[in-house]
């Protein structure tokens, strides 16, 4: 019992302080992509829409219509196009309207 | 004029009674009539049981030079029997009310009034006896009028089987009293209760002994201490709610008095070991009733239990005011008989008020189970709040009247140490112990008693037909307010039992029992303290307050009214409801020892071939223990003496003339010597 | 997957009055699974672990709607579940809150077809929508500050572009 006790004294305090200070373990979490619109072509982004398993990732005309709520951050978009999509890296996503989800990233790469 | 008068007035009543119904009983007027002279008697009986309280013994009186059964007949209003009287008036006045709804008028209604109001005499007179020959003819003619109300309907077959125990433990009973009281007797060389009392030096020690064991066995089969109990859950579902009723509010009752008898006035003992077994006895009785009635679903076996219990508890206080006496403790014995007999006023009080709601209920929603009643509070709103006034009463939650008894009683065992003996004062807390888990089991008892039947949804189609209407209502709604009113009216009670207990143990309480007007004492300044004035107030305060608080304060805005949370089923059936065996079961499981419960399962499954599934069939049972290894064995006994005795009946006649030679043979040869 | 109507700002402060001014810093949560593959449901229990202890911040978990302030809610909302669903919701008293976590509450992982609503908005009022499948224990925190009021959401001022391209 005492030795348990010095052990976890040594240990220090696990508990993150997080929403009041940032916590280190959030750099490891799996996040939705960001795009590069300059690199985005209308291909790579069919590309990435047939790779999407689920409803995250459509094009309408030269929008790619990304559902930041259907994400799973599986990663294949990711796969089939890397030059255009990169981690995004935030995990903060809670909102108050879905409507605030539905992100519109312009297709501006050259017609490749 | 002396409360003995006022109890002729009673017993001519009850007369009246008894012959109105044999005579009238088959018409409604009839009936009614009958019942009018009952609660008159009831009434007189009331009021002279009140008054002995705190006038005291009367003389013994011998009426007319009467004889009854070769014996004088002597009658004698003594103190101690004093709550019994008031119990047993007041048990009448509500049973009379409630009659004329529940019986149907008849052939059968009439002769069962004849033997109820019999029985009331005879309870009367038991209670009122002055000497031997009175005391023992009324026990037994009580018995016999309480056989009969059993068997109201004896073409039932569980009836025969209920009457019979009944009987049969009750005339073991009353030998085991008459060998105690003519050992007595023989001592004393007297049949006045008054002077084998004041004679009592004169019996030695061993028979003291000997009489006081007879007693406590012999009245312990009429009260019901275990394991002599085993008459009672057999007899009382079969009897009328009201035969119920009377049988567990004052014919049990009658057993404690007998006790009671023995123990403050015929044979009060020396030596402590008497008070312990009582104790002992009474403490074990009140654990074990309470745990069967735990696994009962039947609503009157659940009381028939709990009666059981609450006999121990009573036994219990009057053990350790005989423990606490033999110590030379006259206070705190004083003290202890005043709990003892304010329990028994209780008791008589909340379980009739139980049974006869039992029976309204059994009458109205046509079953006596437990899992197939439900919903009542809706259906009977007006029983219901009666049951429940009986209901906080008997779980001795406060401020009613059984929280003061109980609080008493606990009190003066606590106060155990004072002996100065360890082992009695070790043997003191573990009654008390054991006091206090039949306490809180019996908390758990009645809230499943009066959650399973009147709470919840209705189980079954029968109980959701109950309607409001037609039941009784004026006898146990008498009864509720004689709860309450013992409860508020403690220091009034108090009073009257403290001059009782002057009577009984020669010891005056005074402020050690009641310093003003409000508080009580337990026999000891510094010990501790109870208002029940005070307590009753608070308690009002408690809900009214934050209610009215709310009242006043509550948001304007209306409230929404949703569905009772069922855990979000698409369809709650009633069926998903506790049952009352499941809310129970946690003791199945802690005292499985006590319970030997034997379940079997039988699964459609298991019969068929292809496994296909189909009805599960479930049996649980409670090992009936007692009946089993005790009585079993001893009628197996008996039956085996009996045989080994028949070959000396053989119908021979020259063998029967050989008895006769022999006994001359012998008779001469006595004579001779 | 049905957007409910662009009111950002409108439902962000009715939040903000509503629910800040009375939750404060405590704050009963009941859990509601309609039909989830309990992944969620592990990273939800994982709020209790000495990491991330939820109970510092004056929440607890509690199974009746009755004390119930917010309604966590997971899963796709199976049909059959409708009734359970709405009888929960409407037992909680108010003011209440109804979180909808996981990509099959907001709709994004099972269309709406004879067996599942697609996502929980068809059935219940959700006023704060957590994206993440699963969404990790750090995301459902965030996700509860912004449902009482103490913390800012971010998504609508985030875009989802990467440095290098037009902001």
């Amino acid at each position: 019992m005492p030795l348990w006790f010095a052990r976890g004294l040594r240990r220090g305090v696990v508990t993150t302080r997080y929403p009041a200070r940032p916590d280190e373990s959030a750099a490891l979490l799996p996040t939705p992509p960001a795009f590069r619109p300059d690199q985005l072509t209308r291909e790579a982004a069919d590309l990435m829409v047939a790779a999407c398993p689920g409803p995250a990732l459509s094009r309408r005309d030269d929008t790619l219509i990304f559902d930041v709520g259907a994400c799973t951050a599986c990663g294949r978009c990711a796969q089939v196009a890397p030059r255009v999509v990169s981690s995004s890296g935030e995990f903060e996503l809670a909102t108050t309207a879905r409507s605030a989800l539905i992100k519109k990233i312009p297709i501006r790469g050259g017609g490749r | 004029m002396n409360p003995l008068d006022v109890l002729y007035g009673a017993g001519g009543a009850w007369l009246a009674a008894a012959v109105t119904g044999l005579l009238a009983g088959s018409g409604r007027a009839g009936l009614r009539a009958c019942c009018g002279w009952s609660a008159l008697g009831g009434a007189a009986a009331l009021a002279a049981g009140g008054w002995s309280l705190v006038y005291g013994n009367t003389r013994v009186v011998a009426p007319g030079g009467a004889t009854i059964v070769g014996g004088p007949l002597q009658l004698q209003m003594t103190s101690l029997a004093g709550v019994f009287v008031a119990v047993l008036g007041i048990v009448a006045v509500a049973i009379a009310l409630y009659v004329p709804r529940y019986h149907e008028p008849s052939r059968g209604t009439a002769l069962y009034l004849a033997a109820y109001n019999l029985a009331l005499l005879a309870c009367l007179a038991v209670l009122a006896a002055g000497g031997m020959v009175t005391f023992l003819v009324a026990w037994e003619t009580m018995s016999l009028a309480c056989y009969l109300i059993i068997l109201r309907h004896p073409r039932r077959d569980e009836t025969a089987r209920g009457a019979f125990w009944f009987l049969a433990l009750s005339e073991i009973g009353f030998l085991l009293v008459v060998a105690a009281f003519v050992i007595l007797s023989a001592k004393t060389h007297a049949t006045e209760l008054d002077v084998m009392a004041a004679r009592s030096h004169l019996v030695p020690g061993g028979w003291r002994a000997a009489a006081y064991l007879l007693a406590l066995g012999g009245f312990g089969f009429k009260a019901g201490l275990v394991p002599l109990h085993v008459w009672l859950p057999e007899a009382h579902p079969v009897a009328p709610a009201d035969g119920s009723a009377f049988l567990s509010g004052v014919v049990v009752k009658l057993g404690t008095y007998g006790i009671a008898l023995f123990a403050f006035r015929l044979v009060p003992a020396a030596g402590s070991w008497p008070g312990l077994v009582t104790m002992g006895a009474g403490a074990v009785s009140a654990a074990i009733g309470i745990l069967y009635a735990l696994r009962e679903r039947d609503l009157k076996r659940f009381l028939a239990y709990s009666t059981i219990e609450n006999t121990g508890i009573i036994v219990t206080a009057f053990g350790a005011a005989m423990v606490f006496r033999a110590y030379h403790l006259p206070a705190l014995s004083a003290f202890l008989l005043i709990a003892g007999l304010y329990h028994v006023a209780n008791h008589g009080c909340y379980k009739t008020l139980l049974f006869l709601e039992a029976g309204v209920v059994e009458h109205e929603a046509g079953t006596r189970d437990m899992d197939r009643l439900g919903g009542l509070v809706h259906r009977l709103p007006r029983s219901a709040v009666i049951a429940f006034v009986g209901t906080l009463g008997i779980a001795a939650l406060p401020p009613l009247n059984g929280f003061v008894s109980e609080w008493l009683i606990f009190q003066g065992l606590f106060q155990g140490f004072r002996t100065g003996s360890h082992l009695t004062a070790i043997l003191i807390v573990l009654a008390a112990a054991t006091l206090g888990l039949t306490g809180g089991l019996a908390i758990y008892a009645f809230v499943r008693g009066f959650g399973i039947p009147y709470l919840g949804m209705p189980r079954t189609r029968q109980a959701a037909a109950a309607r409001e209407g037609g039941q009784p209502v004026a006898g146990p709604a008498l009864l509720a307010v004689a709860c309450v009113a013992l409860a508020v009216g403690a220091p009034v009670m108090l009073a009257a039992l403290s001059r009782t207990a002057r009577t009984i143990t020669g010891t005056s309480l005074g402020p050690l029992l009641l310093p003003g007007k409000l508080t009580v004492l337990p026999a000891h300044a510094n010990f501790s303290a109870f208002s029940p004035t005070y307590l009753t107030v608070f308690l009002v305060a408690a809900c009214a307050v934050p209610a009215l608080i709310y009242l006043a304060g509550r948001p304007r805005a209306a409230s929404v009214s949703v569905p009772v949370w069922d855990g979000g089923m698409v369809s709650f059936r009633p069926r998903m409801q506790y049952s009352a065996m499941t809310f129970s079961a946690p003791t199945r499981v802690t005292f499985d020892a006590l319970y030997r419960p034997s379940v079997s399962v039988r699964r459609a499954s298991d019969d068929d071939p292809a496994g296909r599934s189909g009805p599960v069939h479930y049996e649980a049972q409670v090992t009936p223990v007692f009946e089993r290894y005790l009585y079993r064995p001893v009628v197996r006994a008996v039956e085996w003496l009996a045989d080994a005795i028949r070959p000396l009946q053989s119908g021979d006649v020259n063998l029967y003339l050989l008895y006769v030679f022999l006994v001359i043979l012998l008779a001469y040869l006595l004579g001779a010597v | 997957m049905n957007p409910s109507p662009d009111e950002t700002e409108a439902a962000a402060s009715r939040l903000r009055e509503t629910v800040a001014a009375q939750f404060g810093r405590s704050l009963h949560i009941r859990t509601l699974d309609t039909g989830s593959c309990a992944v969620c449901e592990q990273e939800i229990r994982l709020l209790t672990a000495p990491h991330y202890d939820l109970h510092r911040l004056g929440f607890f978990f509690t199974p009746a709607p009755r004390h119930a302030d917010l309604l966590l809610v997971t899963g796709p909302m199976v049909r059959a579940f409708d009734v359970a669903a709405r009888k929960t919701y409407e037992a909680m008293p108010g003011p209440k809150v109804v979180v909808a976590t996981g990509a099959c509450a907001l709709g994004g992982v099972y269309p709406k077809d004879p067996f599942v609503h697609g996502d929980v908005g068809q059935v219940l009022p959700v006023d704060v929508w957590i994206p993440g499948c699963p969404p990790s224990p750090l995301a459902l925190l965030h996700g509860l500050g912004v449902a009482v009021g103490r913390l800012a959401e971010k998504t609508p001022g985030l875009t989802f572009i990467a440095d290098g391209g037009a902001a």
